[in-house]
């Protein structure tokens, strides 16, 4: 029997070898550049990412990566939230969309910050 | 870096400690990143080496799910709190947080060391057998804490979060440390999210640190019965102790 725990389990191992696997991927692609990780990358732009990974350029994996690691947690308490609440747990359900909105509110605050 | 990385997954994995404890002064003092952009590094490697983790413990009942979701909400609040105010903060003040932390968990070890708990070893809870958390508000408010210290310094947080929930929650230590890994991936997602948002997160820093920790807390992981750990936490507890001197150093030095 697959439970919640165990189903969410195997979503975060599966997910961090695939992070970690497109992090590789750019390190490898950084080598093959003669890039060093002291060098200055390119900012993070989202219309630029595709055309990145379709040429093979290490800060576009390096990114996509980087945006998977951080989606991890953020995809588990999806599933979490909807698992519960097909479940009944209507309370833990809400939990779980209450911290997806504090942390969409963390986005919005440090985007409207700038650095 | 990678091998730096891959030292900090091992000796992170074998000891018990989060990454971030070792990535920040790797990266600040081994090459000389700002603090902010470090803390960012670390915080984003934490989320990928506690979601192996966290697998682990979910997969095998260890962890309360449940408690954990609850306290992520306050985490996760003070994370993103804690990622604001580490832009308003002075790099000197953020390096001597983080050399007084560093005298914590080394004076921890230290007790440890010298009283190690023979329920620790012994302990076989599951999240199914353990009775109902008490004390919640203090839960929520420790939590909110937790977050905080975890994005000022790159950590995960479960040196607050242990205690919480161990001793404040009434949770036993087992499912308690369990727990708290599996809270450490959102929590360090939250502020990781902000640094990242406002360009504190350098992918060519993340990739070979981030694959390192990772492959280190795995080798690390699959070997610690074969190591004697006392005198590893010895030699750590003296690696930390003068890694808090070059932070102290680094925090009343002038700019």
């Amino acid at each position: 029997m697959s439970t919640t725990e165990a189903r969410l389990g195997r979503l975060l191992f599966r997910g961090s070898l695939v992070a970690i696997g497109l992090l590789s991927v750019g390190i490898v692609l950084m080598v093959g550049r003669g890039l060093s990780p002291l060098d200055v990358p390119p900012a993070l732009a989202l219309d630029r990412l595709v055309g990145d990974l379709l040429t093979l350029h290490p800060a576009g994996y390096l990114w996509l990566g980087a945006i998977a690691v951080l989606s991890l947690p953020i995809l588990r308490l999806l599933v979490a939230g909807v698992v519960f609440w097909r479940n009944g747990e209507r309370n833990h359900a809400a939990v779980g969309v209450a911290t997806l909105a504090v942390i969409a509110a963390g986005i919005a605050l440090g985007l409207a910050g700038g650095r | 870096m990678l091998a730096g990385g891959f030292a900090a997954g091992v000796f992170g994995s074998l000891l018990g400690l989060g990454g971030g404890v070792l990535i920040v002064p790797l990266l600040t003092l081994g090459f000389n990143l700002p603090l902010r952009d470090a803390v960012g590094v670390s915080l984003a490697c934490v989320v990928a080496t506690s979601a192996i983790g966290a697998a682990t413990f979910l997969e095998r009942r260890i962890a309360d799910l449940r408690l954990a979701m609850f306290l992520e909400l306050f985490t996760a609040a003070g994370a993103i709190a804690g990622g604001l105010i580490a832009f308003a903060l002075d790099e000197q003040l953020l390096a001597g947080l983080f050399a007084l932390m560093l005298l914590y968990v080394a004076t921890t070890m230290v007790r440890r060391a010298l009283r190690p708990d023979p329920a620790e070893a012994a302990a076989n809870e599951t999240a199914d057998t353990v009775p109902e958390p008490r004390n919640l508000p203090l839960g929520a408010g420790g939590a909110v804490f937790g977050g905080v210290i975890s994005a000022l310094l790159g950590i995960g947080g479960g040196v607050v979060m242990v205690p919480l929930i161990h001793l404040g929650m009434g949770v036993p230590l087992r499912v308690a440390t369990a727990t708290s890994t599996v809270m450490i991936a959102v929590t360090a997602a939250a502020s990781a999210i902000v640094y990242l948002v406002r360009g504190a997160i350098d992918p060519y820093v993340l990739g070979p640190t981030a694959v390192g920790v990772f492959v280190g807390a795995l080798v690390g992981s699959r070997n610690a019965q074969r190591i004697d750990l006392r005198v590893l936490r010895l030699l750590f507890i003296v690696v930390l102790a003068y890694t808090a001197v070059l932070m102290v150093n680094r925090a009343v030095a002038p700019t």
